[in-house]
């Protein structure tokens, strides 16, 4: 009977899943690696970010910075794919760890934690934790999704 | 038939005739390497096994434990202090703990009073440990009788006990109510034993320690990677009483492998002598040798092995139980979960089989180039 349960369940959160918004990207495995870097994601759930496509093919990033270099050049990572066919972008909060939509997240640019792929564009929900953030760590700006340019990750290298 | 398997067979055959011949001699050096064996991979087991039971004790600890100082001396806490730190960013949750000890006149025991988080308990009812009803020979059911800091006895009924599987922590512990842990030592009203902080991101504890430190000078946050550097150390090899014990075997097993490798007796290197003149090689007489040292080491380590993981997580160490319990009156009665580590036996087996071996081939080595009769008149 407790399979049954557990099906049930997992079908409630199949459903739900679908009808929230797509924040609730699922979780990379243990196998998925990142298309920017080539490093196995699921080692860093704390910096996992999500891009979810319109037919719910899913790609995750060990990191924001990994996240927008794939997004300001899809082509070279995904030749058959453009930003249009992209349903939802998420990133992790750094405070509470749990998915945001990235498109409405500030990330805090020049602060002393690093990521996996070292300099790191740090997310955040909301404005005032980032601005909390940017004095704690010694950041230098909060941006939002769209400031984000090649330039700004050129920078970054 | 001559086949290479069948060369090995006759030679680990007269191996195993020679070794016997030597009856007390080989008996005995089996005997002093299975000892060794024994105590070293004695000491592998119980501490690995020590290791994990922290480290899924401490899988429970919360990121971060804050207390209070005065005077250098933990102190109560207000839980006032609770709702600032939980406004702190990065600060999932804040629960206050009440926990203290109760020393029982009658018994002599220490025990450890605690209140769970969740409020787990009605007041009047109290869970206990396995020690603690050893102790107090009690069962569920019985009345508790704990006498409060005002002098009033206070009487629990024991609702249940904890199963022996958890006696390394629970042994000693008494779990009651909020309302009762206050009758029995009435604190001042609004403070707690500690304060228990939830940090969801591992990367900002330390930022948010250094806040809380800043917020409150009076306080001490301590974090649970300290803890578990605390507990690390305690059982690392270093570990003082390990390290002068796993010193002392390795030593004599030194001792042991270099009086072995020092030579062969006058008899061995004649017999030698003799097994070349009547046809044997070289080569052969170093398998014999080779054979005759994989014999005793093998055995010695795998009975030795053996002995160890019987010892440790059947008797639960008993030979070292002395030396390293401490002077309480309750003590835990456990039995180790079994953890082997396959790398700490690897590297045992290449200290002591590998060596034992080559020092046995070694001298026979030296002798078996010597012409034959050389070495049987010498």
């Amino acid at each position: 009977m407790h399979v049954f349960k557990y099906l049930a369940l997992l079908l409630l959160i199949c459903l739900t899943l679908s009808f929230s918004t797509a924040l609730a990207a699922p979780a990379p495995s243990a196998k998925d690696k990142c298309p920017v870097c080539g490093m196995f994601v699921g080692k860093y759930p704390d910096w996992v970010a999500g891009v979810t496509f319109k037919d719910s093919t899913a790609l995750y990033f060990d990191g924001a910075k990994d996240l927008f270099t794939y997004y300001h050049n899809i082509k070279k990572y995904s030749p058959l794919k453009n930003q249009a066919a992209i349903s939802a972008i998420t990133v992790n909060d750094y405070y509470s760890l749990k998915p945001v939509d990235a498109r409405q997240a500030l990330f805090v640019l020049g602060s002393d934690v690093y990521g996996p792929m070292g300099k790191e564009l740090v997310p955040f929900g909301k404005e005032a934790d980032a601005q909390a953030f940017l004095r704690d760590h010694k950041g230098r700006k909060v941006l939002r999704f769209n400031d984000v340019t090649p330039a700004i990750l050129k920078s970054m290298e | 038939m001559s086949t290479p398997l069948n060369r090995h067979s006759n030679i680990l055959d007269f191996a195993l005739s020679s070794l016997l011949r030597r009856k007390s001699k080989n008996f005995s050096l089996l005997v002093v390497y299975t000892l060794i064996v024994f105590v070293i991979a004695s000491l592998i087991f119980f501490v690995q096994a020590l290791k994990r039971e922290a480290a899924q004790i401490l899988k429970e600890a919360p990121d971060m434990v804050v207390q209070r100082m005065v005077a250098g001396r933990h102190d109560l806490i207000p839980v006032a202090y609770g709702e600032q730190i939980s406004a702190i960013r990065g600060v999932t949750a804040v629960s206050p703990r009440l926990w203290g000890y109760y020393y029982d006149q009658v018994f002599g025991a220490n025990y450890t009073l605690l209140v769970p988080e969740k409020n787990l308990l009605e007041p009047g009812s109290i869970m206990i440990g396995p020690g603690v009803a050893r102790n107090q020979r009690i069962q569920a059911g019985d009345m508790l009788a704990l006498k409060t800091s005002r002098n009033i006895p206070l009487l629990l009924t024991v609702q249940d006990l904890y199963p022996s599987s958890s006696e390394l922590i629970s042994s000693d512990l008494i779990v009651l109510s909020a309302e009762d842990f206050q009758t029995m030592f009435n604190l001042p009203a609004g403070q707690v034993t500690d304060l228990a902080v939830t940090v969801a991101n591992p990367r900002e504890q330390v930022t948010v320690a250094a806040k809380i430190a800043e917020l409150f000078p009076d306080t001490r946050p301590i974090l649970k990677s300290e803890m578990l550097r605390t507990y690390d150390s305690l059982f690392e090899w270093r570990g003082g009483m390990i390290v002068v014990v796993l010193a002392v075997a390795v030593l004599s097993f030194i001792i042991f492998a270099w009086d072995k490798a020092t030579g062969l007796s006058a008899e061995e290197r004649k017999e030698i002598g003799i097994l070349k003149s009547i046809g044997w090689e070289t080569s052969d007489v170093l398998l014999l040798k080779f054979w005759e040292g994989i014999v005793v080491s093998l055995t010695a380590f795998l009975v030795g092995v053996v002995l160890a993981y019987g010892h440790v997580f059947f008797f639960s160490a008993a030979l070292f139980e002395h030396a390293l319990k401490g002077w309480s009156v309750i003590y835990p009665q456990f039995k180790l979960t079994p953890v082997i580590d396959v790398y700490q036996l690897t590297v045992l087996f290449f200290l002591t089989v590998l060596p034992y071996t080559a020092a046995t081939i070694i001298p026979a080595w030296l002798s078996a180039t010597v012409p034959p009769d050389a070495a049987m008149r010498s």
